[in-house]
């Protein structure tokens, strides 16, 4: 068979991509049901005021308008929703917490009309101080973000600290102690970023019968079913959701943001209405923690790491969404792919007044990995020991517990890092004035999951797939069309993927951590399984064998004899004349694990080498990368140009936040880069000269034919291997991204910095 | 987007009556890049938009007028601009300009008219546009006039022209010392479209005089003469060139509250890229370019 033709390790033409790029694709904007209104947001420009009066008649009295629903106008108490806490309302009550934190929808004919009732709806307000800053919001006279009778029994809950995760092995203080250590501190800082998904957020909502039917841009079909049944108080069969394919997600669409607001007004209407935010309300309602970590480290003089010390303070937004999970999930891991006898990793989740942060891919690990794996790169350069050598020194081997409580090094990273150094040419010279740089990161898989497949193997020898998942363009339906070709005998363009609709398509958790063509793959796999042995047994029927004597596997039905039929001959015979199909079901569960401090170990690592080759134009400060190598350890691809691909758009969103991408702030906590002007992010031009994306496959994933999920792992060490080159290049250490031409310049004009409280015993 | 009333006049007079009867209350649309963003976002509601895209005087194209005299006409869009083969050999800083002003979409619709009435400080033709010495002509309801550019621009948004007058065309004199050689550079936060957080062009003649023109550092571009012959002389120092940059960049005030860039990096790159610039010039000075 070609490379093309849809089995497992080709890479035949992505599914729904023709109709992707040449726009016949509906997405969620696209659709609309009869009768449909339109909403607007009506928020207030300031980062946290007080609410004292809404108005809406002015609004009403509008053409086309036909409600302005407030607080006021919800049960009472305000439903609030969360997937961690549950501490976001509906509609903001009594205060705006960010800026953009909706205090009322307007409904109107058109959203021109919607547009212009939301203008003219009056709100009284006053402007309350706001804490946009880690040091602002743990000043000892910083205004609450949270009303502490949220969690009464949490002893922090008179801070704007919302959680603290602490992780340790060893004895940090005694290894600290050893003479001979070469120890290095340093302090580095991570911006506010936003996922700049092209399609941004939609929403529709309509009564449906006696229920609910909701249609979003939304990741977790199911999750959101079940946040507006509990919202709405009605079974999880009277709310149907409609999750058409998402146009990038990245992360920021996982958890329900306006969908509950819609669906009230909607119900109370008893008409269809959609939202459709801009890409400046994106802005607002979705972004990545900053983060401000300070990382000390020892090394032994021949580059061992002897100890990790770390501290992160992610700044977190306004409500939890599942920002304590990015905290606390993302840095667990923090002292890396590396066997650290003595480790502390202290890890604060801090509201704040802005836009609640998210799930953002990477989830977590970005921020804090570009910290140590620059000290370690400090660190280093101190010892006078190449940056992979140190790395090779230090790195897990596979099946070493590396973190003592939690899955063992799971793949053959050396191999990653060892293609990652060849391919940047890391033992050749580099040419002058360029420089280079090399980091590594792992990120955890899912910990816990649970996933149903339903296959039909149809009369003619087609499929169907029911699965979960949402394909936000990481490529799931293909994959999944690739397992049930390949175990079915079918041509790909024989199967049909069906996703996205709750009373159709059997639960899946969640689209989210890489965990689709491990979770749900193994859910299709068992599903095309449990056709495989029906068909068996209609292969041993038709035969006159033992079912001992067939087995069923890889598209075929092989006989005792040797001789091999196709699937398809076997069941229209197995059929007979009332045709029908034969249906498969599949679960994977991946239970949590009581004890473990995320609840469960992960399913797999996403490991990533990336190396990247960078020369500064001294005179401005501008960066120019000419190599970026990443090399990540997926076990199998089972689509080896969608794994190229999607390392590569992993790795280019890493260089917007290494290079360009940030929020900017005025002095009371208003964004005043909001919108695509001012907040840059890399267009095809600000690519690196050459950029390489390969992967190491050993199939030993826990995933179908030996697959590990992917496509975060590229992105987690853009930044770290992208200032070790700039470092390499000019000497000069930057610990704060992103790496503008102008901060680049700065500190260029200010010259190599020594660090921070280093020093060698 | 709020609702308006949309013409379209096919002859100059009812344009420029219409722009003069409706006053402040119409906009002209031409390509529409600078417009159309600001229609949507609500900074700029206006009760009529004319478009001139049809008007024959306003019509797109690049001409040889009177005595050399380059033409260009209003609506010509960056993109012809910057292929044009008369532009690329005797205006090679305004190519350079208009080749980077937007993207390749912007380009194709953005014009040179449109450019210069937006006014923005940051636009990219209007250095290049200065050291050539180019003048806008205008027509309004009391007939024609010529305004020379650098007399053109107010401050972002605000030009001289007259209430009622459009412009019709720019154009370019032929220079009385022989040929300028003109280079332009910009800096922004990006290698992709971009706003220029600095720009500027410099134009050289055979008879010594620099032209220096930057923006993007107050509230208007500005044009900047050098006739002591240091800058155009290719074989004078850095040393000597260093303080006549500073008296070229002494009215150069950038704006703290901006966040492309801060003032600072803003003042120490109109010097790299005045320098940059000069090299360029230079070069196509000797080389005839």
């Amino acid at each position: 068979m070609s490379a093309r033709d849809g089995t497992i390790g080709s890479s035949p033409n992505r599914v729904g991509g023709i109709d992707r790029v040449t726009g016949a694709q509906r997405y969620l904007a696209d659709l609309s049901v009869a009768d449909a209104l339109h909403a607007k947001l009506v928020t207030v420009p300031v980062a946290h005021a007080r609410i004292d009066r809404i108005d809406g008649s002015a609004a009403l009295a509008l053409p086309g308008v036909r409600l302005v629903l407030t607080a006021d106008d919800l049960p009472q108490p305000m439903p609030r929703f969360g997937p961690q806490n549950v501490d976001r309302p509906v509609l903001a009550t009594g205060e705006t917490k960010y800026q953009g934190d909706p205090v009322a929808l307007v409904v109107a004919d058109t959203k021109e009309e919607a547009e212009a009732g939301a203008a003219a709806v009056r709100v009284d307000y006053e402007a309350l101080p706001a804490v946009f800053t880690v040091a602002g919001a743990l000043a000892a006279d910083a205004p609450l973000v949270q009303d502490p009778s949220l969690r009464p029994k949490d002893p922090r809950r008179e801070t704007n600290v919302l959680n603290e995760h602490v992780v340790a092995w060893g004895d940090v203080e005694a290894a600290a102690a050893e003479h001979g250590l070469t120890i290095v501190e340093r302090r580095y800082t991570f911006p506010m970023v936003t996922h700049f998904a092209i399609e941004p957020h939609a929403f529709m909502a309509a009564p449906d019968g006696d229920g609910v039917a909701v249609w979003s841009t939304i990741q977790h079909p199911n999750w959101l079913q079940k946040t507006i049944a509990g919202l709405t108080r009605l079974p999880l069969s009277r709310v149907r959701v409609y999750a058409p394919d998402p146009g990038g997600a990245f992360g920021g669409k996982q958890h329900a943001k306006y969908e509950p607001a819609v669906v009230f007004a909607a119900l109370r209407l008893g008409r269809p209405v959609r939202l459709v935010l801009t890409l400046e309300e994106t802005f607002q309602a979705v972004r990545r923690a900053s983060c401000e970590a300070r990382v000390r480290t020892g090394f032994t003089s021949d580059g061992r790491i002897a100890f990790h010390d770390i501290e992160a303070d992610y700044l977190i937004g306004a409500y939890t969404d599942i920002a304590d999970r990015v905290v606390g999930k993302g840095s667990y891991p923090a002292a890396g792919p590396y066997n650290v006898p003595a480790v502390r990793i202290v890890a604060r989740a801090i509201l704040s007044h802005t836009v609640p942060s998210t799930a953002f891919r990477g989830f977590g690990n970005p921020q804090i990995n570009w910290a140590v794996e620059s000290t370690i790169d400090e660190g280093a350069r101190e010892l006078g020991i190449d940056a992979v050598a140190v790395r090779l020194r230090n790195l897990a081997r596979k099946g070493d517990r590396f973190i003592p409580f939690d899955t063992p090094c799971d793949g053959e990273w050396e191999q990653a890092v060892r293609k990652a150094a060849e391919l940047i040419g890391w033992d050749q010279p580099c040419p002058p004035g360029h420089g280079r740089g090399i980091a590594l990161g792992i990120k955890s898989g899912p910990t816990t999951g649970l996933s149903y497949s339903i296959v039909r193997l149809l009369a003619d020898g087609s499929a169907v797939v029911y699965a979960g998942t949402s394909d936000m363009g990481q490529g799931a339906r293909t994959v999944f069309a690739q397992i049930a070709a390949h175990e079915l005998g079918a041509p790909l363009d024989w199967v049909t993927v069906a996703m996205g609709d709750t009373a159709l398509v059997p639960y899946d958790q969640q689209t989210s951590a890489s965990r689709s063509t491990v979770l749900m793959g193994n859910a299709v796999l068992a599903a095309c399984r449990d056709i495989q042995a029906k068909l068996r047994t209609m292969a041993a029927a038709q035969q006159g064998l033992d079912e001992a004597d067939v087995t069923v596997a890889d598209g075929l039905v092989r006989l005792a004899s040797g001789r091999e039929l196709p699937i398809r001959e076997v069941l229209t015979a197995g059929l007979g004349k009332l045709g029908g199909e034969i249906t498969g079901l599949g679960e994977m569960r991946k239970e949590a694990e009581a004890g473990h401090p995320l609840s469960g170990a992960p399913a797999f690592f996403e490991f990533n080498c990336t190396a990247i080759e960078a020369e500064v134009d001294a005179d401005t400060g501008d960066v120019t990368i000419h190599r970026h190598v990443t090399v990540s350890d997926v076990g199998k691809a089972l689509n080896p140009l969608q794994v190229r691909m999607q390392d590569e758009g992993a790795a280019i969103m890493g260089l917007g936040h290494t290079l360009m991408e940030h929020y900017i702030f005025d002095e009371e906590g208003r964004i005043r880069n909001l919108g695509a002007i001012d907040y840059r992010i890399p267009t095809s031009m600000d690519l690196p000269r050459e950029l390489r994306s390969e992967a190491v496959e050993n199939a030993d994933g826990p995933g179908p034919y030996g697959s590990k999920g992917m496509s975060e792992g590229a992105l987690l060490c853009v930044a770290p291997a992208a200032a070790a080159a700039i470092r390499d290049a000019t000497g000069v250490a930057i610990r704060d991204l992103p790496l503008t031409p102008e901060r680049v310049w700065r500190a260029l004009q200010a010259g190599p910095v020594p660090g921070d409280a280093e020093g060698r015993r | 987007m709020r609702p308006f009333t949309y013409a379209r006049p096919d002859t100059l007079a009812d344009a420029v009556a219409l722009l003069a009867e409706r006053g402040a209350e119409a906009r002209v649309l031409a390509g529409g890049t600078d417009l159309i963003i600001r229609l949507r976002d609500g900074s700029a509601r206006p009760a009529v938009v004319v478009d001139v895209k049809r008007v024959p005087e306003l019509a797109p194209g690049i001409r040889v007028g009177d005595r050399g005299t380059l033409v260009i006409g209003a609506t010509t869009t960056m993109t012809e601009i910057a292929a044009h083969p008369l532009v690329r050999r005797d205006l090679a800083g305004l190519a350079e300009a208009a080749a980077v002003v937007g993207s390749v979409q912007i380009r194709n619709r953005a014009t040179l008219a449109g450019n210069l009435c937006n006014a923005s400080p940051a636009a990219d033709t209007a250095p290049s546009l200065l050291v050539h010495g180019a003048v806008v002509v205008a027509h309004g309801p009391s007939g024609e006039r010529r305004i020379a550019l650098d007399d053109f621009f107010v401050r972002s948004g605000v030009t001289t022209l007259a209430p009622g007058e459009l412009v019709v065309a720019i154009e370019i004199p032929a220079p009385e010392a022989g040929r300028i050689a003109s280079a332009h550079q910009r800096r922004t936060r990006r290698r992709g479209h971009d706003l220029a957080s600095v720009t500027l062009a410099c134009g050289l003649d055979a008879s010594g005089l620099a032209r220096i023109a930057y923006g993007s550092v107050g509230p208007r571009p500005v044009l900047r003469l050098d006739t002591t012959g240091v800058l155009a002389d290719a074989a004078s120092s850095d040393e000597a060139r260093a303080p006549v940059f500073e008296t070229i960049f002494a009215d150069a005030s950038p704006s703290a509250r901006s966040m492309r860039a801060g003032p600072e990096y803003r003042l120490a790159m109109l010097r790299v890229l005045g320098r940059r610039a000069l090299a360029t010039a230079q070069a196509r000075l000797a080389a005839g370019e």
